[in-house]
């Protein structure tokens, strides 16, 4: 059951080593394979849903572990779609590290089984899919707003690591924050809105008061304010970065307090 | 056979020694090296930073003169310095020494900046010069050969020529931290100056899209504007263009900084953020160093720089250690090839005598019993096995050991032991045990 999950786990620490050696050493060629280890590794992972998605009954779609473990895989698969345009060389070690602890979690501990998959409504699905994935590109906007910070510092106090493979330019960093937080806020307010709907069938009430409910309601609030800020023009490439990596701070906050708390 | 190397560059002679010993042409100075009876196969290489003469022999001692000759008189064509100075401005490299040498010129570990690109390619030129002059023969084919391979090793598994070192390249790489691509980026000169162009040339070279080059003569600026097919303005449309370029490259005269932390801020209001690199390469400086302290904007002057390059530099002498240890293992092979090498005709002069022995015993023996033709053949065939079988333990001793450090010396013990060379005459019809007692 968990073999394919074991394989995408044993890939995502391959690409994570790799991508470490690849930087350090500076090797292109090793960079390069740790890239399309990343990528093996999602394609298995891929396999790894679909497996557990046969069982009957199957692994509930709200379990943590697993949610968890969802979005990091769309976290890596955007990370690769990114790279296809955009230089970003240090981006695949903590891609790779953080979805290796992920999925090789979720293989840690028994699943709560079926109770959503069996509730005979594409809502959860569409909840737990959305807001993994509004997490997930809000993750690598966060990633990039850290990487941003360091070099920006970097060069401010004129100590800069001039060398070949380094951290991608602050240009692209930018660039890939903006896009990031473009893509990820509309896929969050999705999910958000599905949560709403999936309650609304589930107890007939938009508004439970859960701990999850305020926490991710104030998170949203949150991040409209800076897509706000910063598709309006307001706020400049070092100020987005940072606002960007406490966004994600706050949220994954409040996703793992929630859980835990439930 | 012996490899020797002669030769001087940055560290052992002035520029002015170096220039009157350019191999020029190269092709005629090395028909006169090889032309020399104690030369078998030779090779120049010729570079602003060294001269150096590379050459196989069987007669070291000889070589060695021959080599000093042909410098002053053949490649210094009696402009250079004597016979006795020229012991002082030289370095004489033999055997394992040589081939080090020449390895870790073609890594660039002996250049005066360590790591440099250019070294590679001109000994490469100078290789591709000794075998169209003939004067390469397969020794130094293969001894050019892994000195390029040890380059290639040295290139990819070390950093040594992986930081920027000259002032030009740590802008250009500056500049790729901050861009994500340089040829949709505006540059603006303002100055019109050599240390401007050098900038300018080196961001040119990585792509850099439009260049506008400001100057207090406007005349001095179209100059450098057409040689880089950029546009010329003068001091007083800065404001005007200062807005609309991402990367600034300052040098000119001047007391007071030019563009002042106000000058900057206003130029940068509108920009949404997008970064200005500025570079001020003047002396004293054209930039307010407050200008450093805007968030979008990154200031490096020329001491920021070299301060870079220098780190940089250090940086690539650390790694020039790995370097040496990938050459020091290059060089064992390459020594061990040469002894295998030397083998081959050891083992053949071997495989003779003991040929001739046999063949000189059977003849003399097979008159005194008559033997019918079935039963030469037969004698024939047994005297050739027990030979083979004799030879087959020392063949296998030599041809095996070749690659090891004591290679020569059992080569040696060999010829001695065989009396390989002092029997060069020796026949069948002698007894050896008569002409050794």
């Amino acid at each position: 059951m968990y073999a394919f999950q074991y394989w995408a786990a044993a890939l995502y620490l391959a690409a994570g080593v790799g991508g470490v050696l690849g930087m350090a050493l500076p090797a292109p060629k090793v960079l390069r394979g740790a890239r399309w280890g990343l990528g093996l590794g999602a394609i298995v992972q891929l396999a790894a849903f679909a497996s557990l998605h046969r069982l009957e009954p199957a692994p509930s779609l709200t379990d943590l572990g697993y949610a968890v473990a969802m979005m990091a895989w769309l976290a890596v698969l955007f990370t690769l779609t990114l790279a296809w345009r955009i230089r970003l060389p240090g981006f695949v070690p903590p891609v790779a590290f953080v979805a290796f602890l992920t999925c090789f979690g979720a293989t840690l501990h028994r699943p709560e089984l079926a109770s959503v998959a069996d509730s005979g409504t594409t809502i959860p699905h569409a909840h737990v899919l959305l807001a993994s994935a509004g997490l997930a590109a809000l993750g690598v906007a966060g990633l990039a707003g850290l990487f941003f910070l360091l070099e920006h510092r970097a060069l401010k106090r004129r100590r800069p690591v001039v060398r070949r493979l380094s951290l991608p330019s602050l240009e692209a960093l930018d660039r890939v924050n903006r896009v990031a937080l473009a893509l990820g806020f509309p896929l969050l307010s999705l999910g958000v809105l599905t949560g709403v709907l999936w309650l609304d069938a589930r107890v007939g009430e938009w508004w439970s008061g859960s701990v999850h409910e305020t926490w991710m309601a104030l998170a949203w609030v949150i991040y409209l304010g800076l897509v706000v800020l910063r598709l309006g023009g307001r706020q400049g490439p070092r100020e987005a970065a940072a606002s960007a990596l406490a966004g994600f701070a706050f949220l994954v906050a409040v996703v793992a307090g929630a859980g835990v708390v439930s | 056979m012996k490899i020797l190397l002669l030769g001087m560059n940055h560290r052992t002679a002035p520029v002015e020694i170096r220039e009157r010993f350019a191999a020029d042409p190269l092709g005629t100075m090395l028909q006169k090296l090889v032309d020399r009876p104690e030369i078998e196969e030779g090779a120049l290489i010729s570079t602003c930073n060294r001269v150096e003469v590379v050459v196989t022999t069987e007669n070291p001692d000889a070589a060695r003169h021959s080599l000093y000759d042909f410098f002053s008189r053949d490649l210094g064509a009696g402009r250079g310095p004597g016979a006795g100075e020229l012991a002082e401005l030289t370095y004489l490299r033999q055997g394992r020494q040589a081939v080090e040498h020449v390895f870790r010129v073609a890594s660039a570990i002996d250049s005066m900046v360590v790591g440099e690109p250019q070294i590679l390619g001109q000994v490469k030129d100078a290789y591709r010069e000794a075998v169209d002059a003939g004067a390469c023969g397969p020794v130094l084919s293969r001894l050019f050969q892994r000195a390029f391979a040890t380059a290639k090793r040295v290139k990819n598994e070390t950093g040594i020529a992986q930081r920027p070192v000259s002032v030009a390249r740590v802008a250009v790489d500056l500049a790729k931290q901050i861009f994500e691509r340089l040829d949709d980026k505006r540059a603006l000169l303002v100055g019109a100056g050599e240390m401007i162009e050098a900038a300018l040339s080196a961001l040119r070279d990585h792509g850099l899209g439009e260049c506008r080059v400001a100057n207090r003569t406007v005349e001095r600026a179209e100059v450098l504007a057409n040689r880089f097919g950029g546009t010329a303005h003068g001091l007083a449309e800065l404001d005007v263009l200062l807005p609309e370029s991402d990367v600034v490259l300052i040098c000119v005269g001047g007391d007071e900084p030019i563009l002042t932390r106000e000058r900057v801020e206003s130029s940068l209001e509108g920009r949404r953020g997008r970064p200005l690199f500025l570079i001020d390469i003047g002396v004293p400086r054209n930039i307010d160093p407050d200008v450093h302290e805007i968030v979008d904007a990154y200031l490096y002057d020329l001491d920021d720089l070299q301060e870079v390059a220098a780190a940089n530099q250090q940086e690539r002498r650390r790694e020039s250690q790995r370097a040496e240890e990938i050459v020091y293992e290059e060089r064992e092979q390459f020594a061990g090839w040469l002894v295998a090498l030397q083998a081959v005709p050891t083992i053949r002069d071997l495989r003779e005598r003991a040929e001739t022995i046999r063949a000189g015993e059977v003849d003399r023996f097979a008159g005194r019993l008559d033997l019918d033709a079935t039963q030469a053949d037969t004698l024939e065939q047994l005297t050739r096995s027990i030979v083979n079988k004799l030879m087959h333990d020392p063949i296998s001793q030599l041809r095996d050991e070749t690659d090891r450090e004591a290679g020569l010396v059992r080569l040696e013990e060999a010829r001695v032991l065989f009396g390989l060379d002092e029997r060069r005459g020796f026949t069948a019809d002698e007894d050896p045990e008569e002409s050794d007692a």
